[in-house]
């Protein structure tokens, strides 16, 4: 049997009964057990299915699905059939099912599925699920005809038992044996064929005695008490059997309610956004309620209705409407329904305050009975605890960015406290060395001047990063992305640079053939001089090559010195904010390659720092050749 | 000649301090306003030569004063704007203001700045044959183009954009402005078509494309002739 084969799969038989959650908790620990993949399976035999059993098979097969099977839905003409063939089609090791599956009773009358399946000589595992809590509804609905037809049969079979009683024999017998045939009979198909039969065994009764074999025997026995005794029975067996089924039927009514609040539950677990809680609620409610159902947040003077489209347009405002619904939490329940007009509306109260208004249209006109309201009541409950865990995540999220920006405040006023303090206090001197009385050589009187020349540049340098950044990471700079050849934004970079700093020893190395690529010149621009400079404070008067290439949907630009490198731990965090390496000494506040990070995820692409063959860093830029670059001029190359 | 008139238009008082001793002791009579009011009063009854305009004015948006001043004076505007403002210099440019300059700047560059615009009013009625880059000269009469002595040969486009950054006089020139000038009204929007043409010009005029000495960039805002181009 160890064949290297996947596991014979488990088949579960799912029905539109509540009990079919039952068979699917039951196929999946099976197949958990035995790990063995599991297919829920639907057998449509094109009877009697309602399209109310419809959705409620596709809740159920849903619920298989999360759970990990795969599901499957068949046509055939009965159940066994279609379970027979394809357990046979799919090799599975077992079938589940529940007893009693069949709706037709005449199906039931001889053979339950799992008998059929059986004679068909499966070999595999039946595991049945005995259901004893649950009592078939039959009669409930009208009379089917089978049940017809199981009453007659029944009856003759009564009669012939009474034809066997010998010819000189005791009408005693016979009496028992309509008894237990009209017993059966509402025991099986209800109250409605129990009367039936109770009247045709009189009938039968009388014919029976005006026959010759038992016409001397009727002299002692009125044939009126006995009609009457019948009918007597067979009211006490149905009356018992009424409210045997009302039991039965309230099990299963809570049983509903309870799997339709636990798949509220389970889904509603899983929602992230205030939005996905309200699609969840209203496609459970259409399920479970048959209606339509919205959650409206206050704003403003409005309501934040999801999910859309909401048709209503004649919801009182948040202020006229909550306070009525508060009215029902000071008498108690908090959650009672109000009714508005066709809908219902309940407010979705959580533990601390209400998370917002559930809006119910009902699907007919009679609106919804009361006895959903508790468990409509339930629902607004497990909505309202969704909402306000979704409100307590925000508020805990919202805490830690202001941790976060709160730490990045400190880091920023740490950084300026230094950075800003210290050109300040270098143009300060000088500027009151120079006004002191008394002469100063000239000399002195340029160092001084050319200082503070430097020093303020430099403050200009530092504000005008710290204003970029701020720009950058708000989103109030455009990009405004124009296609143009690179080549353009190196001149102007290089030839800023070099108006600053003088001639600079960067080897450019830019192919002829380098697409034109869609970026911001002014931004770019940035991004370049930011790399060079740091190239140059790094290594100074060290070569620094820049190179750019293009592929189908990228452009490359690499700008690589023979500085002294970046080591490994650091590559990733030399973009962060006010990061400097450990012992960079003087120079920037670290906000340079942050900058350029950035802008270059502000046009999608990237920026990377890594090491050089031979020493030195290299920081390879990418920027995306999206859309389509425009048509050249005519003429052009 | 008198000293040229200059009209400072400028809220902030430590630039006002800073502007006037430095351009009274470079030859230049000097007028300053701290409002757009002020300023248009002032411009009107002085008719300065030269109008230093600052965009951010506490009581008119400085778009507005460079409109009003358009509308009866041919007179250089040289716009004072924060960096980074590419858009409002673009408008202005646009809008008829000869030349910008980016805070903070230095007392050289203003004097520069200040030096080609009024160069270009004393001119502006008689065009310019010869016009000097460097080493590149520009013979816009006889449409002849010589970089370090030897012709350079241009085609149509190409000598049309080099002849309207020439007329310019080292004036900065906005793209839609020379997209005008040398493609029409159908060149509107197609700034590349000035990108590429530019660069095949660098290709035939500049010694390094990647260090333009001649024609400089500036990104996001367009192009201009270096007249101080160094002779090597």
């Amino acid at each position: 049997m160890d064949s290297p084969l996947p596991a014979r799969p488990i088949l579960v038989a799912l029905g539109s009964e509540a009990r079919s959650l039952r068979l699917i908790q039951a196929g999946f620990r099976l197949a958990r057990e035995r790990s063995a993949p599991w297919i829920a399976v639907y057998v449509d035999t094109g009877l009697g299915a309602t399209a109310e059993d419809a959705e409620q098979v596709q809740v159920w097969m849903q619920e298989a699905q999360r759970l990990g099977a795969t599901v499957q839905r068949v046509e055939a003409p009965t159940l066994a059939q279609g379970l027979s063939e394809l357990t046979r089609n799919s090799r599975a090791q077992a079938l589940v099912l529940g007893r009693s599956w069949d709706r037709w009773p005449w199906a039931r009358l001889g053979h339950s599925t799992a008998d059929e399946l059986q004679r068909r000589g499966l070999d595999t595992e039946l595991v049945v699920l005995d259901d004893r809590r649950e009592t078939p509804g039959a009669g409930a609905d009208g009379i089917p005809f089978g049940a017809m037809v199981g009453t007659f049969l029944v009856l003759a079979a009564c009669t012939g038992l009474a034809w066997l009683v010998p010819r000189e024999g005791n009408l005693s017998l016979v009496l028992p044996v309509y008894l237990l045939g009209v017993t059966f009979i509402a025991h099986r198909w209800g109250s409605g064929l129990g009367i039936l039969a109770s009247a045709m065994s009189a009938l039968l009764y009388n014919f029976l005695l005006e026959t010759p074999r038992f016409r001397q025997a009727a002299a002692h026995w009125p044939n009126l008490l006995f009609f009457l005794l019948m009918l007597l029975s067979a009211q006490l067996v149905i009356g018992l059997l009424r409210r045997m089924r009302q039991q039965a039927r309230e099990v299963q009514r809570r049983e509903l309610h309870t799997v339709s609040l636990d798949l509220l539950g389970r889904a509603l677990a899983r929602s992230r956004t205030p939005d996905a809680v309200a699609d969840i609620a209203a496609k459970h409610i259409r399920q479970v309620f048959k209606a339509q159902a919205w959650l409206l947040f206050p704003e403003g003077e409005g309501w934040l209705v999801r999910p859309l489209p909401f048709p209503a347009t004649d919801m009182p405002s948040p202020a006229k409407l909550l306070p009525r619904l508060a009215v029902g939490g000071r008498l108690g329940d908090p959650l009672e329904p109000l009714p508005l007009g066709e809908a219902t509306c309940l407010s979705l109260t959580g533990t601390d305050r209400s998370e917002g208004v559930l809006r119910i249209l009902p699907g007919d006109a009679e609106g919804l009975p009361p006895q959903t309201w508790e468990l409509l009541k339930a629902f607004a409950v497990q909505i309202a605890l969704a909402l306000e865990r979704l409100r307590w995540l925000e508020e805990a999220r919202r805490a830690q960015v202001e941790n976060e920006t709160e730490r990045l405040r400190n880091t920023l006023l740490g950084a300026i406290g230094h950075d800003l303090r210290t050109p300040l206090a270098a143009i300060h001197g000088a500027a009151s060395s120079l006004l002191l009385p008394g002469e100063i050589p000239e000399t002195t009187r340029r160092d001084l001047l050319t200082m503070i020349q430097e020093e303020s540049e430099r403050l200009a340098h530092l504000l005008g990063n710290l204003l970029d950044l701020t720009r950058l990471e708000s989103g109030a700079i455009q990009v405004q992305k124009e296609w143009q050849p690179l080549e353009e934004v190196v001149g102007a970079a290089l030839g800023r640079m070099e108006r600053r700093l003088g001639a600079m020893p960067v080897h450019v190395e830019l192919p002829d053939d380098l697409p034109l690529a869609p970026f911001d010149a002014a931004l770019m621009e940035q991004v370049l001089i930011n790399l060079l400079a740091n190239a140059q404070r790094h290594a100074p008067g060290q070569d620094v090559d820049l190179r750019a290439w293009g592929d189908a949907s990228w452009l490359h630009v690499e700008v690589a010195d023979r500085g002294p490198g970046i080591p490994s731990d650091f590559q990733e965090r030399i973009f962060d904010k006010f990061f400097r390496l450990p012992g960079s000494g003087e120079g920037g506040v670290g906000l340079g390659l942050a900058i350029c990070r950035a802008i270059l995820q502000a046009h999608g692409g990237a920026i990377l720092a890594k090491d050089r063959a031979g020493g030195g860093t290299i920081f390879h830029l990418t920027l995306p050749l999206d859309g389509t670059p425009p048509v050249p001029p005519e003429g052009a190359p | 000649m008198n000293e040229p008139l200059i009209l400072i238009i400028e809220d902030e008082e430590a630039l006002r301090r800073f502007l006037i001793p430095t351009l009274s002791s470079h030859a230049y009579q000097v007028l300053s306003a701290a409002t757009a009011t002020e300023g248009l009063a002032m411009a009107r009854s002085h008719n300065p030569d030269l109008v230093l305009l600052d965009l951010g004015l506490p009581d008119l948006d400085g778009m507005e004063v460079l409109r009003e001043l358009r509308t009866w004076s041919r007179k250089p505007v040289v716009i004072l704007s924060a960096r980074n403002r590419e858009k409002d210099k673009v408008r202005a440019l646009d809008q008829g203001a000869d030349d910008y300059l980016a805070k903070p700047f230095g007392a050289a560059e203003l004097l520069a700045r200040i030096r080609v615009a009024l160069r270009h009013t004393l001119q502006a009625d008689v065009p310019q044959p010869l016009v000097c880059s460097g080493t590149l000269r520009m013979d816009l009469e006889h449409r002849e183009v010589r970089q370090g002595g030897v012709p350079v040969k241009l085609t149509v486009l190409e000598y049309r954009l080099l002849e309207a950054l020439a007329r310019r006089n080292g004036k900065v020139a906005t793209h839609s402005q020379l997209l005008a000038e040398v493609w029409g009204p159908g060149g509107a929007g197609n700034t590349h078509y000035l990108r590429i043409y530019m660069a095949m010009l660098r290709r035939k005029i500049e010694r390094d494309p990647t260090r333009p000495r001649h024609f400089i960039t500036e990104p996001n805002i367009g192009y201009r002739l270096n007249l101080d181009a160094p002779e090597d």
